[in-house]
C-alpha cells in the first residue's frame, strides 16, 4: 500500500550504491545441462556462447551424469514428483530413511537426518542441541549459514582465528566452565580451498572436553583417499561428532543435505530442528539422484583420482606461468588478483575467450584479496584444462600480471 | 630387540584403548543428557515418529506395512503431488537439462528455465518480478534482513507460520506483534510504530493450523491509514483461496496491490520443493544482492523449475481442480458438521477438528488409521494449550467416495469416543 515513491527511491539508492561500487551480481544464463561444456546467455538477451565451466562446485562431474539421470527418471516414475508434506506428517518414504543410511554409512557415523539443503542443516542445528548454558566456538571463516545458525541460537558464540591452533586452545580454556563445548569448523573452506587441521582439533577437542562440528559441503565425494571428507583426509574418521554436507555440489548438485553423527544428536533435531519441522524435505526426484550418487561413489574411486590429477595439473600450468595462487591441496585453486576491479575484469575477458570464471571481491572475500575462483571438475579433461590455461596466460599477459609478486600487483593496479 | 618391538606394540595397543576410551567418555556427558530430555519428549507424548510411505503422494497411499490408506492430511491441495504431466515435464528437463547445477545462482547456478518460472510467477500474482528460493521457508527467512533496518518495523500476526518468525529474528527491525487477525490489535501496533521509518505487516494467507483467511482487505486499509507495506505469505492459499485459486489476493480483491508475497511450490503446486517471494521490482532486485538463504545456497535444480512452468500453465488454462477442491472442501465440512464434529470455520481446504485434549486426539488419529484414514493430531506445543485437534487436508485428488469413506470412520470413531455433539442424534 505505502509503496510509495520515496519507498522506491530509497531501494533504487541502495541499488544505485552497490552498483558504482562494482559489487552488483549479474546473473548469467545457463541454457544447457551442467557440465564442462555449457551454453551461456550473457548479458541477458545475446545469442548463446558455449563455454568451458571453471566455477562450478560439480566436483566430481555428476551434475549430468547418465545414470544420475535415469535414476532420477526412475525416482519421479515410482515416487512420484512431490510429497507435500513435512517428514513427520506424511512426507517420509522409505527412499528418505534408504538415503540417511547409505550417507550414514558413507561418513562413518551412528545417523542421519535429511535437510532441504546444508543451508537449513547449519540453520537448525545449533538451536536443536545447544542452550544458553552453552558455547559455540567457531572458526572466524566457516560458512554464512553457519553464522544464521548461531545467530538463532541462544548459546554463547566465540571464534577463534582462522585455522589457529594456539587460539582454539586459548578459547577452550577461557571457556572451560560452560557445560558444553561445541567447535565448529568447515572442512574445506570455500574461498581459499584450505583443509581445516582436523587431526589437531580433535586432538584439542579430546583434551578440553569439547565437541566438534565440521561442514564438509567442500570436501564429501572426494577429500580423502576415498573420498569420505576431510576426517578421512585427517585420519580422524569416525572421531567427529557432528558432520553436516550437502548433496548439492559433488554429489549430483540438485539440492538436499544434512546432519550426520551421534545418535542422540540426530534423534534431538529430528524432534526439534525448525527447518527440518516446518519445511518439506528432499523430493523423490531428488533422493533417487543421490542414491545412485553413492552407488557411483561407492563403487570406485575413479572420479576423485581423476579429479585430484586434473587439480594436481591445473595449479601446476598455473603456478608455472606466473599466477598467484592460494596454497592448499584441493580442487578449489584461487588465483590471486588482489584488486577487485581487476578480477572483474580478467572475469570478462577469460569469458570473451571461452572460459566461465567469476571473480570474488569484497565482502565475500577480504578487503585487498580479489580473485578469480577456479574449481576443478572430474568431469574436465586435460583439454579443457589446456584451454583454460592458454586463456588465463593470455588474460595474463594482457594485464601485464605474470610473474609479478603479490606487492607488484597491488602496486600496479591498487589494493 | 624383538622384546622392544613387542613392548612398542602392546603400547601402542593400550594407548590406543585409552585414546578411545577418552574420546568415549567425552561425548557420554551430552548423551546422557541428550537421552533424558529426548525420554521427557517421550513421556509428554510429544515424540514425532514417522509414518513411512512406499508410494508417490496421492489420496491413496501405501505405507512400509503394507496398509493403504486415504491420505487427508497432505497439502497436496490440488493433487498434483503425482501429476503425470508434471512428471513428464520433470523427465523432459533432466534430458535437456541435466540433474543438478551444483552452484549458487550468481555463479553458475542460473538456468533459463530459473528466469522463466520467475516470470511466470510474477504473472499469476499480478505482480513485478519474482525471485525463486530453495523452500518457503528460506524465502521467509531471508527476505527481512535485506529489506529493513533498525530504524524500520515490522509488525507481524501472533499465528505467522514458523519460517517468518525466524526471519525476523535474523533481522534488526523494530518488533511488534497483533494477535490473531485481530483489526483492533494491528491498528493499535501501528500506531505504536509509527516512529519508525518504514512500516511492514506481515501476515499468512491462511493460517495452517486453524484454516481461517487472514483479513487482507482491512489489513490493507489500515496499511494506507498509517502508512505501511504488506507482506502476505500465500504458501497455503496459493492455488487454493479464490475463485481462480490465485489466493488471497484474488480472495479479497487486492492484485498487484501487496508489496510482497511469498510462497511455495511445496503444497499445493507440485509439491516437491521450492518456495519464491515475488512483489515490488526493486525489493526482488535488493534480494537478489543480499538474500543470504538466495547467495549461500542452490536455488531448485532445473526439473523442479521445469514443472513449476508446466504446473502454472495448467493453472491459466483450465479452473477444473480448484474447483473440485472447493466442491471437495464444502461437502466435507458440512457433513462432519452434520456429524456433530467441532469444526473451525475455514475458507481454505483446511479443516481443523477440534478434539481440545492432545492425548484424545492421538487416540483419534490412531483408531483412524486402522480404519484406513491417515490424519495426525496436532497438540501443544503446534497449536495452543487446550486447542489439540486433527487437521484434515482436503485435495483435489479425492474422490467423492474417498470423502464418503472419511466421513463415516470420523463417525464411527467420534461416536466411539464420544466425541459428537448430542445436537444430532441422528447421526
Amino acid at each position: 500500500m505505502s509503496y510509495t515513491e520515496k519507498t522506491r527511491d530509497i531501494y533504487q539508492a541502495q541499488l544505485a550504491e552497490i552498483k558504482s561500487a562494482g559489487i552488483f551480481k549479474e546473473e548469467r544464463f545457463i541454457h544447457s545441462a551442467q557440465a564442462a561444456d555449457i551454453e551461456v546467455e550473457f548479458p541477458a538477451g545475446s545469442d548463446l556462447k558455449k563455454v568451458i565451466n571453471m566455477c562450478s562446485n560439480n566436483y566430481l562431474g555428476l551434475s549430468s551424469h547418465p545414470e544420475v539421470i535415469k535414476a532420477a527418471h526412475d525416482g519421479l516414475g515410482n515416487r512420484g514428483y512431490g510429497m507435500s508434506s513435512v517428514r513427520f506428517i506424511c512426507g517420509t518414504q522409505d527412499i528418505h530413511r534408504e538415503l540417511e543410511s547409505k550417507v550414514t554409512e558413507f561418513l562413518g557415523t551412528e545417523n542421519t537426518i535429511l535437510f532441504p539443503s546444508c543451508m537449513d542443516a547449519n540453520a537448525g542445528v545449533f538451536e536443536a542441541i545447544l542452550t544458553s548454558e552453552d558455547i559455540m566456538i567457531s572458526d572466524r571463516l566457516v560458512h554464512a549459514s553457519i553464522i544464521d545458525g548461531m545467530r538463532l541460537c541462544s548459546a554463547q558464540h566465540d571464534t577463534f582465528k582462522h585455522s589457529s591452533m594456539e587460539h582454539l586452545e586459548e578459547k577452550l580454556l577461557l571457556h572451560a566452565d560452560k557445560r558444553l563445548k561445541l567447535v565448529i569448523t568447515d572442512g574445506v573452506f570455500s574461498m581459499d580451498g584450505d583443509t581445516a587441521k582436523l587431526d589437531e582439533i580433535v586432538n584439542l577437542c579430546e583434551k578440553y572436553g569439547a565437541m566438534l562440528l565440521v561442514d564438509d559441503s567442500h570436501a564429501t565425494g572426494f577429500i580423502g583417499k576415498t573420498g569420505r571428507g576431510t576426517h578421512e583426509f585427517c585420519n580422524v574418521f569416525g572421531k567427529i561428532d557432528i558432520i553436516t554436507t550437502t548433496f548439492g555440489k559433488a554429489l549430483g548438485g540438485a539440492s538436499g543435505g544434512c546432519v550426520s553423527g551421534r545418535k542422540e544428536i540426530v534423534d534431538m533435531c529430528r524432534q526439534k530442528a525448525r527447518p527440518y519441522l516446518f519445511s518439506n524435505t528432499i523430493a523423490p526426484v531428488i533422493v533417487s539422484g543421490v542414491l545412485k550418487v553413492f552407488d557411483i561413489l561407492s563403487s570406485s574411486t575413479e572420479r576423485r583420482d581423476k579429479l585430484e590429477k586434473n587439480a594436481a595439473y591445473w595449479r601446476k600450468g598455473l603456478t608455472e606461468a606466473g599466477f598467484i595462487l592460494k596454497d592448499g591441496n584441493t580442487p578449489i585453486v584461487p588465483v590471486m588478483l588482489f584488486n577487485a576491479k581487476l578480477s572483474q575484469d580478467f572475469s570478462k575477458d577469460l569469458y570473451n575467450d571461452g572460459i566461465y570464471a567469476i571473480g570474488f571481491f569484497f565482502p565475500v572475500v577480504p578487503n585487498g584479496q580479489a580473485r578469480i575462483r577456479t574449481q576443478i571438475s572430474a568431469g574436465h579433461d586435460i583439454s579443457h584444462l589446456d584451454k583454460a590455461l592458454s586463456a588465463f596466460i593470455k588474460v595474463g599477459i594482457k594485464y601485464g600480471i605474470l610473474g609479478l609478486t603479490k606487492d607488484q600487483i597491488i602496486e600496479k593496479y591498487g589494493q | 630387540m624383538d622384546d622392544y618391538h613387542h613392548w612398542i606394540i602392546s603400547l601402542k595397543h593400550h594407548l590406543c584403548i585409552r585414546f578411545c576410551e577418552y574420546y568415549i567418555q567425552m561425548y557420554n556427558n551430552y548423551q546422557k543428557y541428550l537421552g533424558i530430555q529426548l525420554r521427557e519428549i517421550k513421556e509428554a507424548g510429544l515424540y514425532k515418529n514417522e509414518r513411512i510411505i512406499v508410494s508417490p503422494q496421492g489420496a491413496e497411499i501405501t505405507l512400509d506395512s503394507g496398509q493403504t490408506v486415504l491420505n487427508f492430511c497432505a497439502n497436496n491441495y490440488l493433487g498434483l503431488s503425482a501429476s503425470k504431466k508434471l512428471v513428464e515435464a520433470a523427465k523432459h528437463a533432466l534430458n535437456t537439462h541435466g540433474y543438478g547445477m551444483s552452484s549458487v545462482r550468481f555463479i553458475c547456478g542460473t538456468g533459463d528455465l530459473h528466469k522463466d518460472l520467475e516470470k511466470k510467477i510474477a504473472e499469476f500474482f499480478g505482480t513485478e518480478d519474482t525471485i525463486l528460493y530453495a523452500a518457503c521457508f528460506d524465502a521467509n527467512g531471508g527476505v527481512f534482513e535485506p529489506l529493513l533496518t533498525s530504524e524500520d518495523a515490522i509488525i507481524s500476526d501472533s499465528l505467522n507460520h514458523a519460517s517468518i518468525i525466524d526471519g525476523v529474528r535474523l533481522c534488526k527491525a523494530q518488533r511488534y506483534r497483533y494477535e490473531n487477525a485481530d483489526m483492533e490489535d494491528l491498528e493499535t501496533q501501528l500506531q505504536l510504530a509509527q516512529e519508525q521509518r518504514f512500516r511492514l505487516i506481515v501476515t499468512d494467507g491462511v493460517f495452517s493450523m486453524d484454516g481461517n483467511v487472514a483479513p487482507l482487505d482491512k489489513i490493507y486499509q489500515l496499511a494506507g491509514k498509517y502508512n505501511a507495506m504488506v507482506m502476505v505469505d500465500e504458501s497455503h492459499s496459493a492455488g487454493v483461496v479464490g475463485k481462480t485459486g490465485h489466493g488471497v489476493t484474488e480472495l479479497h480483491n487486492l492484485r498487484g496491490k501487496i508489496e510482497i508475497i511469498t510462497g511455495t511450490l511445496g503444497k499445493a503446486f507440485g509439491g516437491a520443493i521450492g518456495g519464491f517471494t515475488t512483489g515490488r521490482k526493486e525489493i526482488i532486485e535488493m534480494l537478489r544482492q543480499r538474500s543470504r538463504p538466495y547467495l549461500f545456497s542452490n536455488s531448485i535444480p532445473p526439473m523442479v523449475a521445469a514443472a513449476g512452468i508446466k504446473m502454472l500453465e495448467m493453472m491459466t488454462q483450465s479452473n477444473e481442480l480448484q474447483d473440485k477442491l472447493h466442491l471437495n472442501t464444502e461437502y466435507f465440512v458440512e457433513k462432519m458438521l452434520k456429524a456433530g464434529f467441532d469444526i473451525k470455520p475455514t475458507q481454505s481446504a483446511i479443516c481443523a477438528v477440534m478434539l481440545y485434549d492432545a492425548r484424545l486426539a492421538q487416540e483419534l488419529a490412531s483408531r483412524l488409521l486402522k480404519e484406513g484414514i491417515y490424519v495426525i493430531g496436532f497438540y501443544y506445543p503446534v497449536v495452543p494449550k487446550g486447542q489439540a485437534r486433527i487437521r484434515v487436508q482436503l485435495s483435489a485428488a479425492h474422490e467423492r467416495e474417498h470423502l464418503d469413506k472419511a466421513i463415516a470412520a470420523f463417525t464411527k470413531v467420534g461416536r466411539e469416543l464420544e466425541v459428537l455433539k448430542k445436537m444430532h442424534p441422528d447421526v
